[in-house]
């Protein structure tokens, strides 16, 4: 009873900061509504008993991901989140069908192998979330990390090498000044 | 259902009580020792109402404070944005003491079946703990954009790449002990110590020296007080807040530091570890507070004595000397953890860490010369 509550304010919560994150016109409003949706999201993730995802959740989407929208925001020229210009509805095909087909792709899968979907336990706690916990002891933390450490540590391996080049490839642009003819750095 | 709501509460609400009187408690402790420092007497003479009583050496001062806070006139700047301006400093306070809840704090009251709620909730606390105070960098940014002033902004955006830097050596300091624990989980960190506190160990004093002056500067305290520099932008992020709003401010600040050194004492001092707990558990909670108010006591001498950082010094020492230095420790931990000889590790461990910290801080000497302005000459 008290999980299907929770769970319709968050979901509720997470739709409307994700509404509000794509209407308002203000950007820094939109970030805050985003980060609103990133939390009820962590919130949700709670709810699975994935207490581990949803920490992360909050540590890299808002700690880390709202941040760095916030200081991209703050290096245009719109600092005060004013956009007043008017979007062009050219493109509204592609985007929708852009926006059907990426949810389609991700849910298909699922959807297909219904069988071994019935058959993966749902987490959601009967009862008490709290001796849920408890009962299945399971310490999701200590999973992961094998799971990474072992089926998966080429993924990880891969991706730890994509953003290190990623991170290296942003210094390497921000860092060089560029030069005029007299030598001077131009202001960016 | 209910019963577990309940003990919910009587495990939250008394910590969230405890902490916040203590608030009280510490602004006047800091003002005394500060008075002290320089010369002064301090608040002293805050008599009690309506008597004629008034050697109360300034006790009182938190709670006339406090009033008058309560009666201040509330201003909002006409630009502002109206909502976020009252959002933010409600965000600043409540992160923090989400935090406060997660720290093993042992109530003396607390039953079998209420520590087991505590402890299911608990299983990646020390995560959650750095998840949940990154939310207070955005507080700091909403109350500085949302204020519509020059010198909010600019101490929210000093904010934020303050306290994103200095999140790093932040984690990975304490990335040493949970390494050493196998566990996130502040009970069984805590468990791992009760004979030998991390602080012992060689690894677990550099760690605890990042970690501490890391913290520092998360929490905005002098001398990594540039987000609020009186002296530069008038008082940074929240120049524009007045009354109860700037009071839930100083609150939120004080709170996070309770919870970033009750962290400290979980990861390096043992948390309730101490003499005599053994016979006596309930010490457990009075030990955590006193470590607790060591490491502020610390932190006021601190901000008595040093001076405040330039914004570049402060960068260049984030991530030019504590990152790596901190990266360093994480390998020297995890040899000194295989070797397990402590004749060997000291001096060992020693050895490379100072070599690293001389080297890193020649490395920015060389850099160091009279400044550079690009746009203000």
């Amino acid at each position: 009873m008290i999980e299907q509550v929770a769970f319709y304010i968050l979901s509720a919560v997470a739709v409307l900061g994700a509404l509000l994150a794509v209407s308002r016109r203000n950007l820094v409003h939109g970030v805050f509504a985003l980060l609103l949706f990133f939390a009820a999201l962590s919130g949700l993730f709670v709810m699975l008993l994935a207490d581990y995802v949803a920490a992360v959740q909050v540590l890299v989407y808002i700690g880390a991901v709202g941040i760095l929208l916030l200081f991209t925001i703050m290096l245009t020229e719109h600092v005060t989140g004013d956009d007043l210009r008017r979007l062009g509805v050219r493109g509204w095909f592609w985007g929708l069908l852009l926006a059907v087909a990426v949810p389609a792709v991700l849910i298909l899968p699922a959807v297909l192998n219904e069988k071994s979907a019935k058959a993966a336990p749902i987490v959601v706690a009967q009862g008490n979330p709290a001796l849920a916990n408890n009962a299945t002891q399971a310490n999701t933390v200590k999973a992961l990390g094998k799971v990474l450490m072992e089926k998966y540590v080429v993924p990880l391996e891969v991706l730890a090498l994509l953003l290190t080049a990623a991170l290296i490839g942003a210094v390497a642009v921000a860092h060089a000044p560029e030069k005029d003819a007299s030598g001077k750095d131009t202001p960016a | 259902m209910i019963d577990t709501l309940i003990h919910i509460l009587a495990l939250t609400a008394p910590v969230a009580m405890i902490f916040a009187s203590l608030f009280a408690f510490t602004t006047w402790l800091e003002r005394k020792i500060l008075a002290r420092i320089q010369n002064r007497i301090g608040p002293n003479y805050i008599n009690i109402p309506f008597t004629k009583f008034r050697k109360t050496f300034g006790l009182l001062q938190p709670a006339a404070d406090g009033f008058k806070m309560l009666v201040k006139e509330d201003i909002v700047p006409h630009g502002a944005d109206r909502f976020l301006h009252l959002l933010a400093p409600i965000l600043a306070l409540v992160p923090a003491m989400m935090v406060l809840c997660l720290l093993p704090f042992d109530l003396p009251f607390a039953n079998e079946s209420m520590k087991r709620i505590h402890a299911a909730a608990l299983d990646n606390a020390v995560l959650l703990f750095f998840g949940i105070t990154s939310i207070n960098t955005l507080a700091v940014f909403m109350a500085g954009w949302a204020s519509r002033n020059k010198y909010s902004l600019l101490g929210g955006m000093r904010a934020v790449a303050q306290m994103v830097s200095y999140e790093i050596p932040l984690v990975l300091s304490a990335a040493v002990v949970i390494m050493a624990v196998g566990s996130l989980s502040a009970q069984k960190i805590v468990a791992a110590q009760s004979t030998h506190w991390f602080i012992f160990t060689p690894w677990g004093l550099a760690a605890f020296f990042i970690f501490f002056i890391a913290s520092l500067a998360e929490t905005n305290r002098s001398p990594f007080d540039l987000p609020e520099a009186e002296s530069e932008i008038i008082a940074g992020y929240f120049t524009e807040y007045s009354g109860f709003k700037f009071a839930l401010f100083f609150l939120g600040e004080y709170l996070s530091i309770f919870a970033i050194n009750g962290l400290a004492v979980t990861l390096f001092f043992g948390g309730g570890n101490g003499p005599w707990v053994q016979a006596h558990p309930w010490l457990s909670c009075v030990w955590f507070l006193a470590k607790i108010f060591g490491l502020i006591f610390i932190i006021i001498w601190l901000r008595g004595t040093v001076p405040r950082l330039r914004v570049d010094q402060l960068m260049a020492f984030a991530w030019k000397f504590l990152m790596p230095l901190s990266i360093l420790n994480l390998f020297v931990a995890a040899v000194a953890l295989k070797v397990q000889q402590p004749w060997l590790t000291w001096p060992l461990c020693a050895l490379v860490l100072y070599a690293a910290a001389h080297g890193l801080s020649r490395l920015q000497q060389k850099n160091v010369g009279p400044r550079t302005y690009q746009y203000a000459e």
